[in-house]
């Protein structure tokens, strides 16, 4: 309380005594890293061990590895199932530590996990889920003898097509420490509150309904680590995300689900979601399974019943509809910041530079390859323009028109490792917004199916009261605070092999980038 | 025309755009949204200024860059040329953007073919950069009067086999050409634009500039230049850095001007259907489109008016259906032919226009079929005789305050105000001024719909004469019967003093009443009875006999604001007695704690900016935040977001709001009461959570939006798509009805559990104050669309409600415990309107059981849900979602 008197001062000139004494302690979170390891007994693992009956239980497998994949636990018949996870796979076969190899009875065996066939899609590979995974448990990138792919899908489009032209040696030799990763919101100089965060990101709006509170929770307190923000997308405001409004975006949907005067009032930061890029043009669905007692009594609606939030904006036909929005918003709240998410069509530059001039802080491009599981896959693959080409086109028509540095031009939608979150900045954007990566770090599987049922078998995705509580808060802060760590030396590291101090001179160097498909640099491609 | 000759018309104008070298694909230079559009005509010719505040009302509608007006049917001695020649010759506006190349123009297009009656270069200020509100220098502009030579027309038509042809519209479409081609070199072909047609119609202008509609009237001097018909256009491109005028509206036909308020999301698809008829955009804008579109139907295949409003905003579901065979058969092959040029999306059009044929002028409107762009329409009886339309209802009363200000005649309170249907088969979604001579020869003006029926409109017809200064004598005869009153009955016994009184009061005598009660209320202990008095007075429908009560409402509030004016300044006297304090712009930041706890604060909005941190709303939220708790706004100007703010738990707030109130009223309150004395605007009551709305008027689109609570009680019509995503508990009253779409995906509970409803009551008031029936409870082919949960209780004794109006609803018995319900809703919406309960339930002069009056709806999916509920996690939520105790 006493680090944020002044600024409670401050709020007391600009907001009414009653919305103020709704106002809680702000928690703070430690941005430590701490091992969170998988919360199933037995993670999944690329390669599988196989121990015949030959086994005498002679010990030297345990003996051998070092990353303790063998477990044989005193006062039991057999071997315990061994930490698949751990193991690096082939990789091993040249060290003087092989288990296999050097077995006496012969008796282990090392597979493929044949569940590395089924595991995720081109866009989000097997290889990806699992490095982000052990991004989650260790807070640094997997090491390289692990052979997990995570720089790149395999879709052979999109950011997977797109390679950071590295110079052999950086020009300017930098520590870590010199490098800064923070950007800034508000470019507007018109009185409102510089907010800076640390990272280039923030938590992309799932609403509680789509996903659980807890899911919602361990996302706010990884922000709150980070000193970046998360949304609350448009499902209500959680009674329980108090202590964390000043590390919270609140979202002004079509379908105005629970938003109120009073929660816009909370938080610094309001977004106006016209359309997400996964599909633009079909508002929102909760089908009714989703809609729990508790999700219907968020959103005050019938229970039981989809819930659909409207295409458009009925109130918001054209662009000065947009300004009248955006000044009732500035009117209600006068220290928040105003972010206006859009998807991609290809007058994506027109609306963005529309919506700079109608007075938006943030300009959000949401392009077509995120989205979960809920949204329809005839429009999650065919509409909107792919984000790489929405953010250079919407970059370079902002500084055409004069705008770029007065507004804060964020990209989503598909932004699944640091590696495309760097190439997103080079290509333009100032940050982005990360969704589905935060899922797999609490141990999505992208299977897909988020709308059906009760939601997510995972309980990530879910309202369900028994599958919800199959993850803990403490835990899932965790694996997000972990991820986010990984991504930020991941980050340092490609500045610094830049020789960049600050991640503001990544933007729109597209001198930096090249495309595969236009390339003859065979380093590269291979 | 027949066919032969509309092909021989099209076809010359594709062998034009070949030799002119029409680029042939379809571009959009300029995004564009909506705007602000305004238009208005008068039986007297009037001055250009009248067109200057109401555009200047819109500015926020707008961005400053592009602004334009038009005006039709001038005074001849004021341009310099007899009447023959206004008449007959056409007015060739054409601007310069470079001055430079005026002659070799002229010597190009006007010299060879044109008989030049009269010409001239339009007067301009000195410095562009001394008119407030210009972005770029105008372009100068010249006038011609023309007629095509004799010979050159003769060719033409040889050229183009159209003998058949009747010689003015060949005349027409050679003046159509000769622009099309003189754009094309001049403007369209060129990376560096040099001039353009602006208009070329009879007796009409088109002005244009990049900045701020009002600038033209200062820049081109026309603040005295008189017409019979203005319209005014606030652009807001979104592209590019350097615009031109050229694609500013308003866009020219032949004798017409267009402008245009939304942006249709099938531009391409229109531009088609010009292109395989030979027509070519050149300003590369759909209000370009739009003004040729017209004019093709208009001119090329000469339909009726009726049919032209068919093509472009079809009548679709229940609408057509209810619509004569006859005029299905017709419709039909209308929209076969055309709904593909027919633009789809939100859109508004203000047209003007000169119909030299039948010798009259025409403004008209016409909204799309799904009306997603405001629109109000407003008329003036009396002597002098005013029609107006524009996006809002403030432009419409800023424009009559400046013409009463000109002519007392006219009252700035139009004698009615009302909205259009979109496509509907009541009133086509479109209304026409004519205006046209009488037998005596003064121009008088009618208004239609599309479908030619008149707009009812008061029959009174007894004007007051707003000059006439009050009698003193008969003041202090007054005093003594209004101060008994005062004292004994209050308000209500002033009002229904007044009202059993004044049809047979003269206009003096009621003044004379008026101006006691405002005197009166000068006195502390008599302050809020007087308001009270004079607020009822303004509020309620009564009759007035033959006398305007469009009229005596301007007395009243004038007296009204009179009073209000004379309330002690904040700040000014600390020592007064009285608990009111009036705040204006000039002395907001004296704003200070409230003298006492019953303090009212009173806010002189006229001087104020519609919204930002100096808004009228923004210095009533601070003087919230100080501890003032009672509001009296008045004198609005289309100022937005009145009430919003001021957080949660606000029971004991209370706000009064009088005169043109804006946009997002009452959006987000929870918990405080705020009445609207008048029509409201657009977009009221937004999220609005808890308290109590009331609107002694009409209110427009989108009204609730997203609403979670509270009560509302409407005298009049909600327009478009009111309650539509509504949830949790909102309980509204709704005397008139809705233009279509009301409660789509209504998802309130359920009603006799708590959840939310509406009652549409259908009803109106009369010219003599009597509740009679609307001609149909619910006009609109859309009621309760996917609705999940509440109910529409309508009162619709006859049936008139059909299945096909319902989309997953169902209409079901309204049983005792329904009317339990809703009955206190009905007596408080008497107490407030004088709508009485009884009122309601008689039919035919009798009064009927309510089951026979009342119909409920209810959503099917309700029934299908108690089906489904899942497991029980109440106890959960309670713990997981709320924060916990510590």
């Amino acid at each position: 309380m006493a680090r944020c008197s002044a600024q409670e001062n401050s709020l007391k000139e600009i907001l009414p005594e009653n919305t103020l004494r709704t106002r809680v302690a702000q928690t703070q979170v430690s941005r430590e890293v701490r091992p969170a390891p998988g919360r199933y007994r037995n993670e999944i693992a690329k390669y599988i061990i196989r121990r015949n009956d030959d086994c005498i239980r002679c010990g030297k497998c345990v003996e051998l590895c070092p990353r303790g994949v063998h477990v044989d636990k005193p006062g039991y018949k057999y071997f315990a199932e061994p930490k698949l996870d751990r193991c690096i796979g082939p990789a091993c076969e040249k060290t003087d530590h092989y288990c296999v190899a050097q077995c006496p009875q012969s008796a282990l065996r090392m597979v493929e996990n044949p569940m590395m066939k089924v595991l995720g899609d081109c866009r989000w590979p097997a290889d990806m889920i699992l490095a982000t995974w052990k991004m989650a448990e260790t807070g640094d990138v997997p090491a390289e003898e692990f052979g997990l792919e995570h720089e790149c899908g395999a879709t052979g489009g999109g950011f997977d097509r797109l390679r950071f032209k590295f110079p052999d040696k950086p020009p300017v030799k930098l520590s870590p420490d010199e490098i800064d990763t923070s950007i800034e919101l508000n470019k507007r100089d018109d009185g409102r509150p510089r907010i800076t965060i640390d990272v280039p990101w923030y938590g992309g709006g799932m609403s509680f309904g789509s996903v659980s509170n807890v899911t919602q929770l361990s996302k706010a307190r990884a922000a709150v680590a980070w000193n970046t923000f998360t949304c609350t997308g448009e499902g209500g405001y959680m009674e329980r995300m108090r202590p964390f409004d000043d590390h919270v975006i609140t979202q002004v949907a079509t379908g105005l689900f629970g938003v109120r005067e009073e929660t816009i009032q909370r938080v610094p930061i309001v977004e106006f979601k016209y359309a997400q890029g996964a599909k633009p043009g079909l508002g929102g669905h909760l089908l009714g399974d989703k809609n729990t007692i508790a999700v219907s009594r968020m959103r005050e609606a019938v229970l039981g019943i989809s819930l659909f939030s409207p295409f458009p904006f009925h109130s918001v036909y054209s662009i000065e509809d947009h300004m009248k929005h955006l000044d009732w918003i500035k009117h209600l709240n006068p220290r928040a910041l105003l972010s206006t998410k859009v998807s991609t069509p290809t007058d994506v530059d027109m609306v963005a530079v529309g919506s700079y001039a109608a007075g938006t802080h943030i300009v959000h491009i949401d392009g077509g390859y995120g989205g979960t599981g809920a949204a329809p896959d005839i429009a999650k693959k065919n509409i909107a323009m792919p984000i790489e080409y929405a953010i250079g086109r919407v970059h370079r028509f902002l500084e055409a028109e004069g705008a770029r540095d007065k507004v804060t031009l964020i990209a989503s939608g598909g932004i699944r490792v640091a590696q495309d979150m760097a190439k997103a900045i080079a290509l333009g954007a100032d940050g982005v917004v990360v969704g589905t990566s935060e899922l797999v770090a609490l141990g999505c599987v992208r299977c897909s199916r988020c709308e059906s049922g009760r939601g997510c078998p995972r309980g990530i995705a879910t309202t369900d009261a028994v599958l919800a509580t199959k993850m803990d808060i403490e835990w899932g802060t965790q694996r997000l605070i972990n991820l986010y760590n990984a991504w930020y030396k991941e980050l340092v590291e490609i500045l610094m092999r830049f020789g960049m101090r600050s991640v503001k001179e990544l933007r729109g160097r597209t001198d930096l980038l090249m495309h595969l498909d236009y390339s003859n640099d065979v380093k590269a491609k291979s | 025309m027949n066919r032969t000759l509309i092909d021989r018309v099209l076809t010359s104008r594709g062998r034009l755009a070949e030799r002119v070298g029409h680029l042939r694909d379809i571009r959009k230079d300029a995004e564009e949204g909506g705007c602000g559009v305004v238009g208005f005509c008068c039986s007297e010719a009037v001055a250009g200024r009248h067109i200057y505040e109401p555009s200047k009302q819109m500015h926020n509608r707008g961005n400053g860059k592009g602004g334009g007006i038009a005006a039709v049917g001038f005074v001849p001695k004021q341009l310099g040329v007899s009447r023959d020649v206004l008449d007959n010759y056409y007015m060739l506006h054409i601007a310069f953007l470079d001055p430079g190349v005026r002659s070799a123009l002229e010597r190009k297009y006007i010299e060879p073919y044109f008989e030049v009656a009269s010409s001239c270069e339009l007067d301009k200020v000195d410095d562009w950069q001394s008119v407030a509100g210009l972005e770029v220098c105008p372009p100068d502009v010249c006038r011609y009067f023309v007629r095509a030579k004799e010979p050159v027309l003769d060719a033409f038509i040889k050229e183009n086999q159209l003998d058949g042809l009747d010689r003015s519209a060949a005349e027409d479409e050679f003046i159509n050409q000769n622009s099309f081609k003189l754009n094309q070199e001049y403007y369209a072909s060129l990376g560096e634009q040099q001039a353009f047609v602006l208009s070329h119609g009879r007796n009409i202008m088109i002005l244009k500039v990049v900045g701020y509609a009002e600038a033209i009237v200062k820049y081109y001097k026309i603040e005295d230049l008189c017409a019979h018909v203005w319209i005014a256009h606030q652009r807001y491109p979104t592209k590019g850095r350097v615009w031109h005028p050229g694609g500013a509206h308003p866009f020219a036909g032949i004798d017409m001007a267009l402008v245009h308020n939304g942006d249709f999301a099938n531009y391409h698809s229109v531009s088609e259907h010009l292109k395989q008829r030979n027509i070519y955009p050149q300003f590369l804008t759909d209000t370009e489109v739009s003004a040729l579109l017209f004019d093709l139907l208009n001119r090329t295949y000469e339909y009726p008016l009726e049919y032209i409003i068919e093509a472009l905003a079809p009548t679709t579901e229940l609408d057509f259906d209810r619509l004569d065979p006859d005029k299905q058969k017709a419709y039909r092959a209308i929209q076969a032919t055309h709904i593909h040029g027919s633009p789809d999306g939100p859109w508004f059009f203000i047209i003007a226009r000169n119909i030299a044929r039948e010798n009259k002028y025409q403004l008209l409107g016409i909204t799309d079929t799904a009306m997603l762009r405001p629109q109000v329409f407003a008329f003036c009886d009396g002597e002098v005789q005013v029609g107006l339309i524009g996006s809002e209802k403030q432009a419409i009363d800023a424009t009559l305050q400046s013409l009463s200000e000109d002519d007392p005649r006219v009252c700035p309170v139009a004698d009615r105000y009302w909205n259009a249907r979109g496509g509907s088969y009541t009133d086509g979604g479109s209304f026409i001024f004519d205006l046209k001579k009488d037998a005596e020869g003064k121009i008088r003006i009618g208004c239609t719909d599309k479908f030619g029926a008149a707009v009812p409109l008061p029959t009174a017809s007894q004007a007051c004469d707003f000059t006439a200064e009050v009698d003193a004598s008969e003041l202090d005869a007054q005093v003594i019967t209004i101060d008994r009153l005062f004292d004994s009955k209050g308000a209500v016994g002033v009002f229904e003093y007044v009202v059993d009184h004044i049809r047979q009061w003269t206009y003096e005598d009621i003044r004379a009443i008026c101006r006691t009660i405002s005197r009166l209320g000068a006195e502390k202990r008599h302050t809020s009875v007087a308001i009270d008095a004079l607020t009822l007075l303004n509020d309620r429908k009564y009759s007035t006999g033959s006398k305007k009560r469009s009229h005596i409402v301007h007395l009243q509030l004038t007296e009204l604001y009179r009073l209000f004016r004379g309330l002690p300044r904040l700040g000014a006297d600390a020592a007064t007695e009285n608990h009111y304090r009036l705040v204006d712009f000039d002395n907001r930041d004296a704003l200070c704690e409230p003298p006492e706890e019953e303090a009212v604060l009173v806010i002189d909005a006229s001087g104020f900016p519609p919204e930002g941190d100096d808004c009228d709303a923004a210095v009533l939220k601070r003087a919230f935040m100080k501890g003032w708790r009672r509001f009296i706004v008045f004198a609005c100007r289309g100022q937005r977001y009145v009430g919003c703010g001021l957080g949660p738990d606000t029971d004991d707030v209370t706000i009064d709001v009088y005169g043109s109130s804006g946009d997002y009223l009452a959006s987000g309150i929870d918990g405080l009461t705020i009445t609207v004395h008048g029509n409201a605007q657009d977009q009221l009551g937004q999220i609005i959570k808890r308290g109590k709305l009331v609107i002694h008027g009409d209110v427009g689109q989108t009204f609730m939006y997203g609403a979670k609570g509270a009560d509302v009680y409407v005298l009049g019509n909600a327009a478009g798509r009111p309650l539509i995503n509504s949830v949790g508990r909102p309980k509204v009253v709704i005397n008139g009805t809705s233009l279509d779409f009301l409660a789509e995906s209504f998802m309130a509970g359920d009603p006799l559990t708590g959840g939310g409803f509406v009652i549409l009551n259908g009803v109106r008031c009369n010219d003599d104050g009597k509740v009679i029936p609307l001609e149909e409870p619910y006009p609109g082919s859309n009621l309760f669309s996917l609705a999940s949960g509440g109910a529409i209780y309508v009162r619709d004794p006859e049936k008139r409600l059909v299945d096909q109006q319902l989309n997953g609803g169902a209409y079901v018995a309204l049983t005792s415990r329904d009317w339990d319900l809703i009955l206190p809703y009905l007596e408080e919406n008497e107490r407030l309107f004088g709508i009485t309960v009884s009122d309601l339930l008689t039919v035919d002069s009798r009064e009927r059981h309510p089951a026979e009056v009342y119909r409920k709806v209810v959503p099917l999916a309700s029934v299908v849900a108690q089906n489904l509920a899942g497991t029980d996690d109440t106890a959960w939520a309670d713990e997981h979602l709320e924060l916990a105790a510590d």
